[in-house]
């Protein structure tokens, strides 16, 4: 990561509203990207990121709220007067000319004189590790090959803010990987302003500085995505970067010096360190429990702290991670036991013994929710 | 080979090897059967066409086509006629393009009501503009007598101006299909990198649209030159070579002169058929899949919109006037000349004779299209045998060929035994239904590519014989493509003039050829009374395929009609 941010915001979206007809697809979306960051909008599908995307490069008009990019108001510029650049997910490279052309397409429209050009499109090919498809036609390239035209083209004019729509759900999944870590690097170098979108909640972690967290045209929370997996804001962000398993009890007692909070559930009581301020005893909460953070052993003799019994309901080994699922009372619980090699082997209906780690997040309930 | 091998097992085995076999090779069979039917109707009748442009009296001879090329006459009929092909298609290809890239890109309130303007010619039958020139500027013509206007509308210009409108909505499909299928990203991307309007449409747009742009050129200029009614109604005493072999036919009866005419009509309709097959083949840009999304409108520039905008007004005041025209012609005895308004138009008997005559034609020629033209799509389709691409080109090719070289082929090939067919209603139903295969043809390729293999496989997988898939699973699937073909043959069948107007009996006369014959002796009412009344029954048609396009909602058999 990049340490500290710039201060200076390069996007500003104010209250963004957009209708299609009478269905409103953005409901007030507001956000600061800083200068040289990396934001990821993710969300499900529908929920209005590409849209938003489009607002942006000026593709398509607001319908109330401000854009404003490099403390200028664009919201009446068309693309072409625009100092951003899109990157479509079908990387939209003109068929019809050579890789060098698509890169150089946007230099020779600015009247770029011809030596320049060249120049700068070598310069940019070899950025992208492509030095020596320059004459190749766009049909003769792989996926992550035209990937990187894509890219390369973007970057052409150096926009003050890069749009990424998708970029890698067309390759595969090695690709992804691979593509992912260098359009990071890439991004990090030349310090570009980035808004990535992709409905890959691992691909968003793993690229970004902050991820939004979009549904139904509404920003559900905005974060690092230590905070957005760590620390979610609801059940539906929980859910929806990574399994989770849920908990449902009642804050019996506080220790304020400690930060620790102890939790009654149907299972036993929990004890909980505590980040968040607004949780009083009484309090009906959640606990967010991640398949990985919990730790599973074979005995199930003495009562330590936090443990719970249950049985072992599957075992499905995958090299790296077992997959458990374990039953509690009546409470299924998926569980991710790392390195199963050097772990105890579990055989199915085997008692089990269940830690829940002190750091687990804790989400208060809205009244009446339907577990 | 094969074949025999299995004709043996056959034999030698009992009625399951029987059915075994039939299953096995139905398709073949069938394709068989097709290709018999086209062989007959579609290539020997052209075949006959060629002999008879080469055969005299004693013989062989080349002599027909030395007087042609002798005769200045028949020279200044070519180059009228490629002339005309040249304009024609240039001017509708522009208009075309006006009017796709503003329903493709315009303000979504103006796609809808351009879109149907564009599309609208298509409900008229060709020779409705040459009919409403003539109301126009004709010598009693509206325009003539209000404004003392002594335009020469019989000749050139005249020809050009009610083909132009005539063949508006094929470009405009064909280019907004084509516009269609262009990425809209790519040109946003253009418009990204700073590229504006004008510089997206030469840099990207047209490029792009090359390839559809000259296959529609292509079409345009081979259904042009080879355009009758407008010619013959309104040629004068400019020569063209469509009306030529017909006035060669009837006034001269030289047949052997008549199939000369023809055979140099489709030269360049097949020169222009193979440039489409094979050196268009496969140059079509492909783009990297994504969800295909209608273009959002632009906020396009004045540069740009003040002569689309223009242009298109234009074309759609033109054919908007031209159906007023006809429907008010069709109220008087001649329009500007006797004013009395009158209904005796509607009430002619020939004419309503003439129409009933064109139904049931054209009802025959649409259920005998209609299942030919699924079999021949799924043999196309489905098939896996020698010639399978043949068979294609040559069911797709009849839209193609000029109506006046089948015309003179059917005569030819089916006034004599061992099929003689001149002078009942089978031989001008037959002409239909291979001149307009292509269309149900195409809808039924489509349709079945929509369908996976798979999904037969699974059936036949499950045990199912292939006759029993076909059945159950095949021609459920393939329904709406059999409607459209039915109702697209009808539709096109019941307005199409230039191949029946050779093969119409005394006895029998068609709608078409009826308003063609009123059209030519200044039967101006009753000649537009009897295009109405085509109109209404091709909107009757448009509106059932609607119907039923949107009740079954299988509008993607109809999406797109065969180019
Ligand atoms: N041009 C348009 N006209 C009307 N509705 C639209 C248009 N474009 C998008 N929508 C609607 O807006 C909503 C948001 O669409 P958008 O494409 O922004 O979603 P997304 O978050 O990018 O989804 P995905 O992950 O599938 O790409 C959808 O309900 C979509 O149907
Ligand atoms: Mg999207």
């Amino acid at each position: 990561m990049s340490g500290e941010r710039d201060a200076r915001p390069m996007l500003v979206l104010r209250d963004i509203h957009k209708f299609y007809g009478t269905n409103e697809v953005l409901k007030g979306i507001s956000l600061e990207v800083n200068e040289g960051e990396l934001v990821t909008f993710v969300g499900p599908s529908g929920c209005g990121k590409t849209t938003l995307l489009r607002l942006i490069g000026g593709f398509t008009d607001v319908s109330a709220g401000d854009i404003i990019l490099d403390g200028k108001r664009v919201n009446d510029l068309p693309p072409n007067l625009r100092d951003t650049r899109i990157c479509f997910q079908n990387y939209a490279l003109f068929p019809h000319m050579t890789v060098a052309e698509n890169v150089g397409y946007g230099l020779k429209i600015n009247g770029w004189p011809k030596e320049r050009i060249r120049a700068r499109v070598s310069e940019l090919l070899e950025m992208v590790e492509l030095k020596a498809f320059g004459e190749r036609m766009i049909d003769k390239l792989s996926g992550g090959q035209q990937q990187r035209v894509a890219f390369a083209r973007a970057l052409s004019l150096e926009p003050k803010v890069l749009l990424l729509d998708e970029p890698l759900s067309n390759l595969d999944a090695n690709l992804r990987l691979v593509m992912r870590e260098e359009i990071r690097k890439l991004q990090e170098r030349l310090h570009i302003t980035t808004v990535f979108v992709t409905h890959d909640q691992f691909e968003a972690m793993a690229i970004s500085d902050r991820l939004v967290v979009m549904k139904d045209g509404l920003i559900e929370q905005v974060g690092t995505p230590i905070e957005i997996y760590e620390r979610p804001a609801n059940e539906f962000i929980a859910g929806f970067v990574g399994y989770v398993n849920f908990m449902d009890g009642t804050v019996s007692a506080l220790d304020a010096a400690a930060h620790t909070a102890s939790v009654d559930t149907p299972y036993g009581a929990f004890e909980v360190s505590l980040e968040q301020k607004d949780i009083a005893p009484g309090d009906e909460v959640l606990m967010v429990i991640r398949p990985e953070s919990v730790t599973i052993s074979l005995d199930c003799g003495i009562k330590r702290k936090n443990v719970v019994c249950g049985t072992l309901r599957s075992y499905m080994y995958a090299g790296s991670l077992a997959k458990c699922t374990v039953a509690i009372g009546d409470k299924k619980m998926i569980i991710d036991q790392y390195n199963p090699r050097d772990a105890q082997r579990f055989t199915h209906a085997d008692k089990v013994e269940v830690e829940i780690p002190r750091s687990v997040h804790l989400l208060k309930k809205k009244k009446e929710r339907p577990s | 080979m094969a074949t025999a091998e299995l004709s043996l097992k056959v034999q030698a085995g009992s009625g399951s090897r029987i059915k075994d076999f039939l299953n096995a090779n139905l398709i073949n069979i069938l394709a068989a059967v097709l290709f018999l039917l086209l062989a007959f109707f579609l290539l020997y009748p052209i075949i006959a066409v060629l002999i008879k442009s080469v055969r005299g009296p004693a013989g062989f001879t080349l002599e027909y086509y030395r007087a042609f090329f002798a005769k200045s006459y028949y020279y200044r009929s070519l180059v009228n006629t490629l002339l005309l092909g040249a304009i024609n298609t240039a001017v509708c290809l522009v208009i075309g393009f006006c009017l796709a890239y503003m329903t493709t890109r315009g303000p979504w309130l103006l796609r809808k009501p351009l879109k149907i303007i564009s599309l609208v010619p298509l409900i008229a039958p060709p020779y409705l503009f040459a009919l409403s020139l003539i109301i126009l500027f004709g010598r009693n013509g509206l325009v003539t007598r209000m404004l003392d206007l002594h335009w020469e509308l019989y000749g050139f210009s005249g020809v050009v101006i009610s083909q132009t409108l005539a063949f508006i909505p094929l470009a405009y499909m064909m280019l907004e299909s084509t516009l269609m299928s262009l990425n809209p990203n790519l040109e946003e991307s253009a418009y990204d990198m700073g590229a504006s309007e004008a510089t997206i449409l030469r840099t990207i747009t047209i490029p792009l649209m090359a390839p559809g742009l000259l296959k529609a050129g292509l079409l345009i200029f081979v259904m042009t030159i080879a355009e009758f009614g407008n010619a013959a109604i309104l040629g004068g005493r400019t020569p063209f070579l469509a009306p030529d072999t017909y006035t060669m036919i009837t006034g001269e009866s030289d047949f052997n002169m008549g199939s000369v005419l023809s055979v140099v009509l489709i030269a360049p309709c097949i020169v222009i058929f193979f440039i489409h097959n094979y050196l268009l083949e496969g140059k079509k840009f492909t783009t990297i899949g994504g969800k295909p999304v209608a273009a959002e409108p632009r906020k396009i520039t004045p540069l740009i919109k003040v002569p689309f905008v223009l242009i298109t007004t234009l074309a759609a005041g033109a054919i908007f006037i031209c159906f007023a025209v006809v429907l008010a012609a069709s109220f008087y005895k001649i329009l500007g000349v006797t004013d009395r308004f009158v209904l005796s138009n509607y009430l002619d008997f020939t004419s309503n004779q003439a129409i009933y005559n064109s139904i049931r034609v054209s009802l025959v020629a649409a259920v005998i299209g209609a299942v030919i033209g699924v079999l021949l799509a799924y043999v196309i389709v489905r098939g896996k045998f020698f010639g399978r691409s043949f068979i294609e080109m040559a069911s797709l090719s009849g839209f193609a060929l000029p109506g006046t070289v089948l015309g003179i082929g059917y005569l030819l090939a089916f006034s004599a035994p061992p099929l003689q067919l001149t002078g009942g209603i089978m031989i001008l139903a037959l002409n239909c239904v291979f001149r307009f295969l292509a269309v149900g043809v195409e809808a039924g390729i489509s349709k079945l590519h929509q369908i996976h293999i798979e999904i037969e496989e699974a059936s036949a997988d499950l045990g199912a014989s292939f006759l029993t898939t076909f059945f159950r699973i095949v021609l459920p699937i393939m329904f709406p493509a059999f409607i459209a073909g039915f109702i697209y043959t009808f539709m096109t069948a019941i307005v199409s003039l230039s191949a029946v107007v050779f093969l119409v009996s005394p006895g029998f006369q068609l709608a078409a050829v009826k308003i063609f014959d009123a059209a030519v002796y200044g039967e101006i009412g009753i000649a537009s009374a009897t295009t109405i009344k085509l109109v209404l029954i091709v909107m009757g048609c448009v509106a059932i395929l609607n119907y039923i396009t949107k009740k079954t909602r299988l509008g993607s058999a109809m999406g797109k009609p065969a180019a």
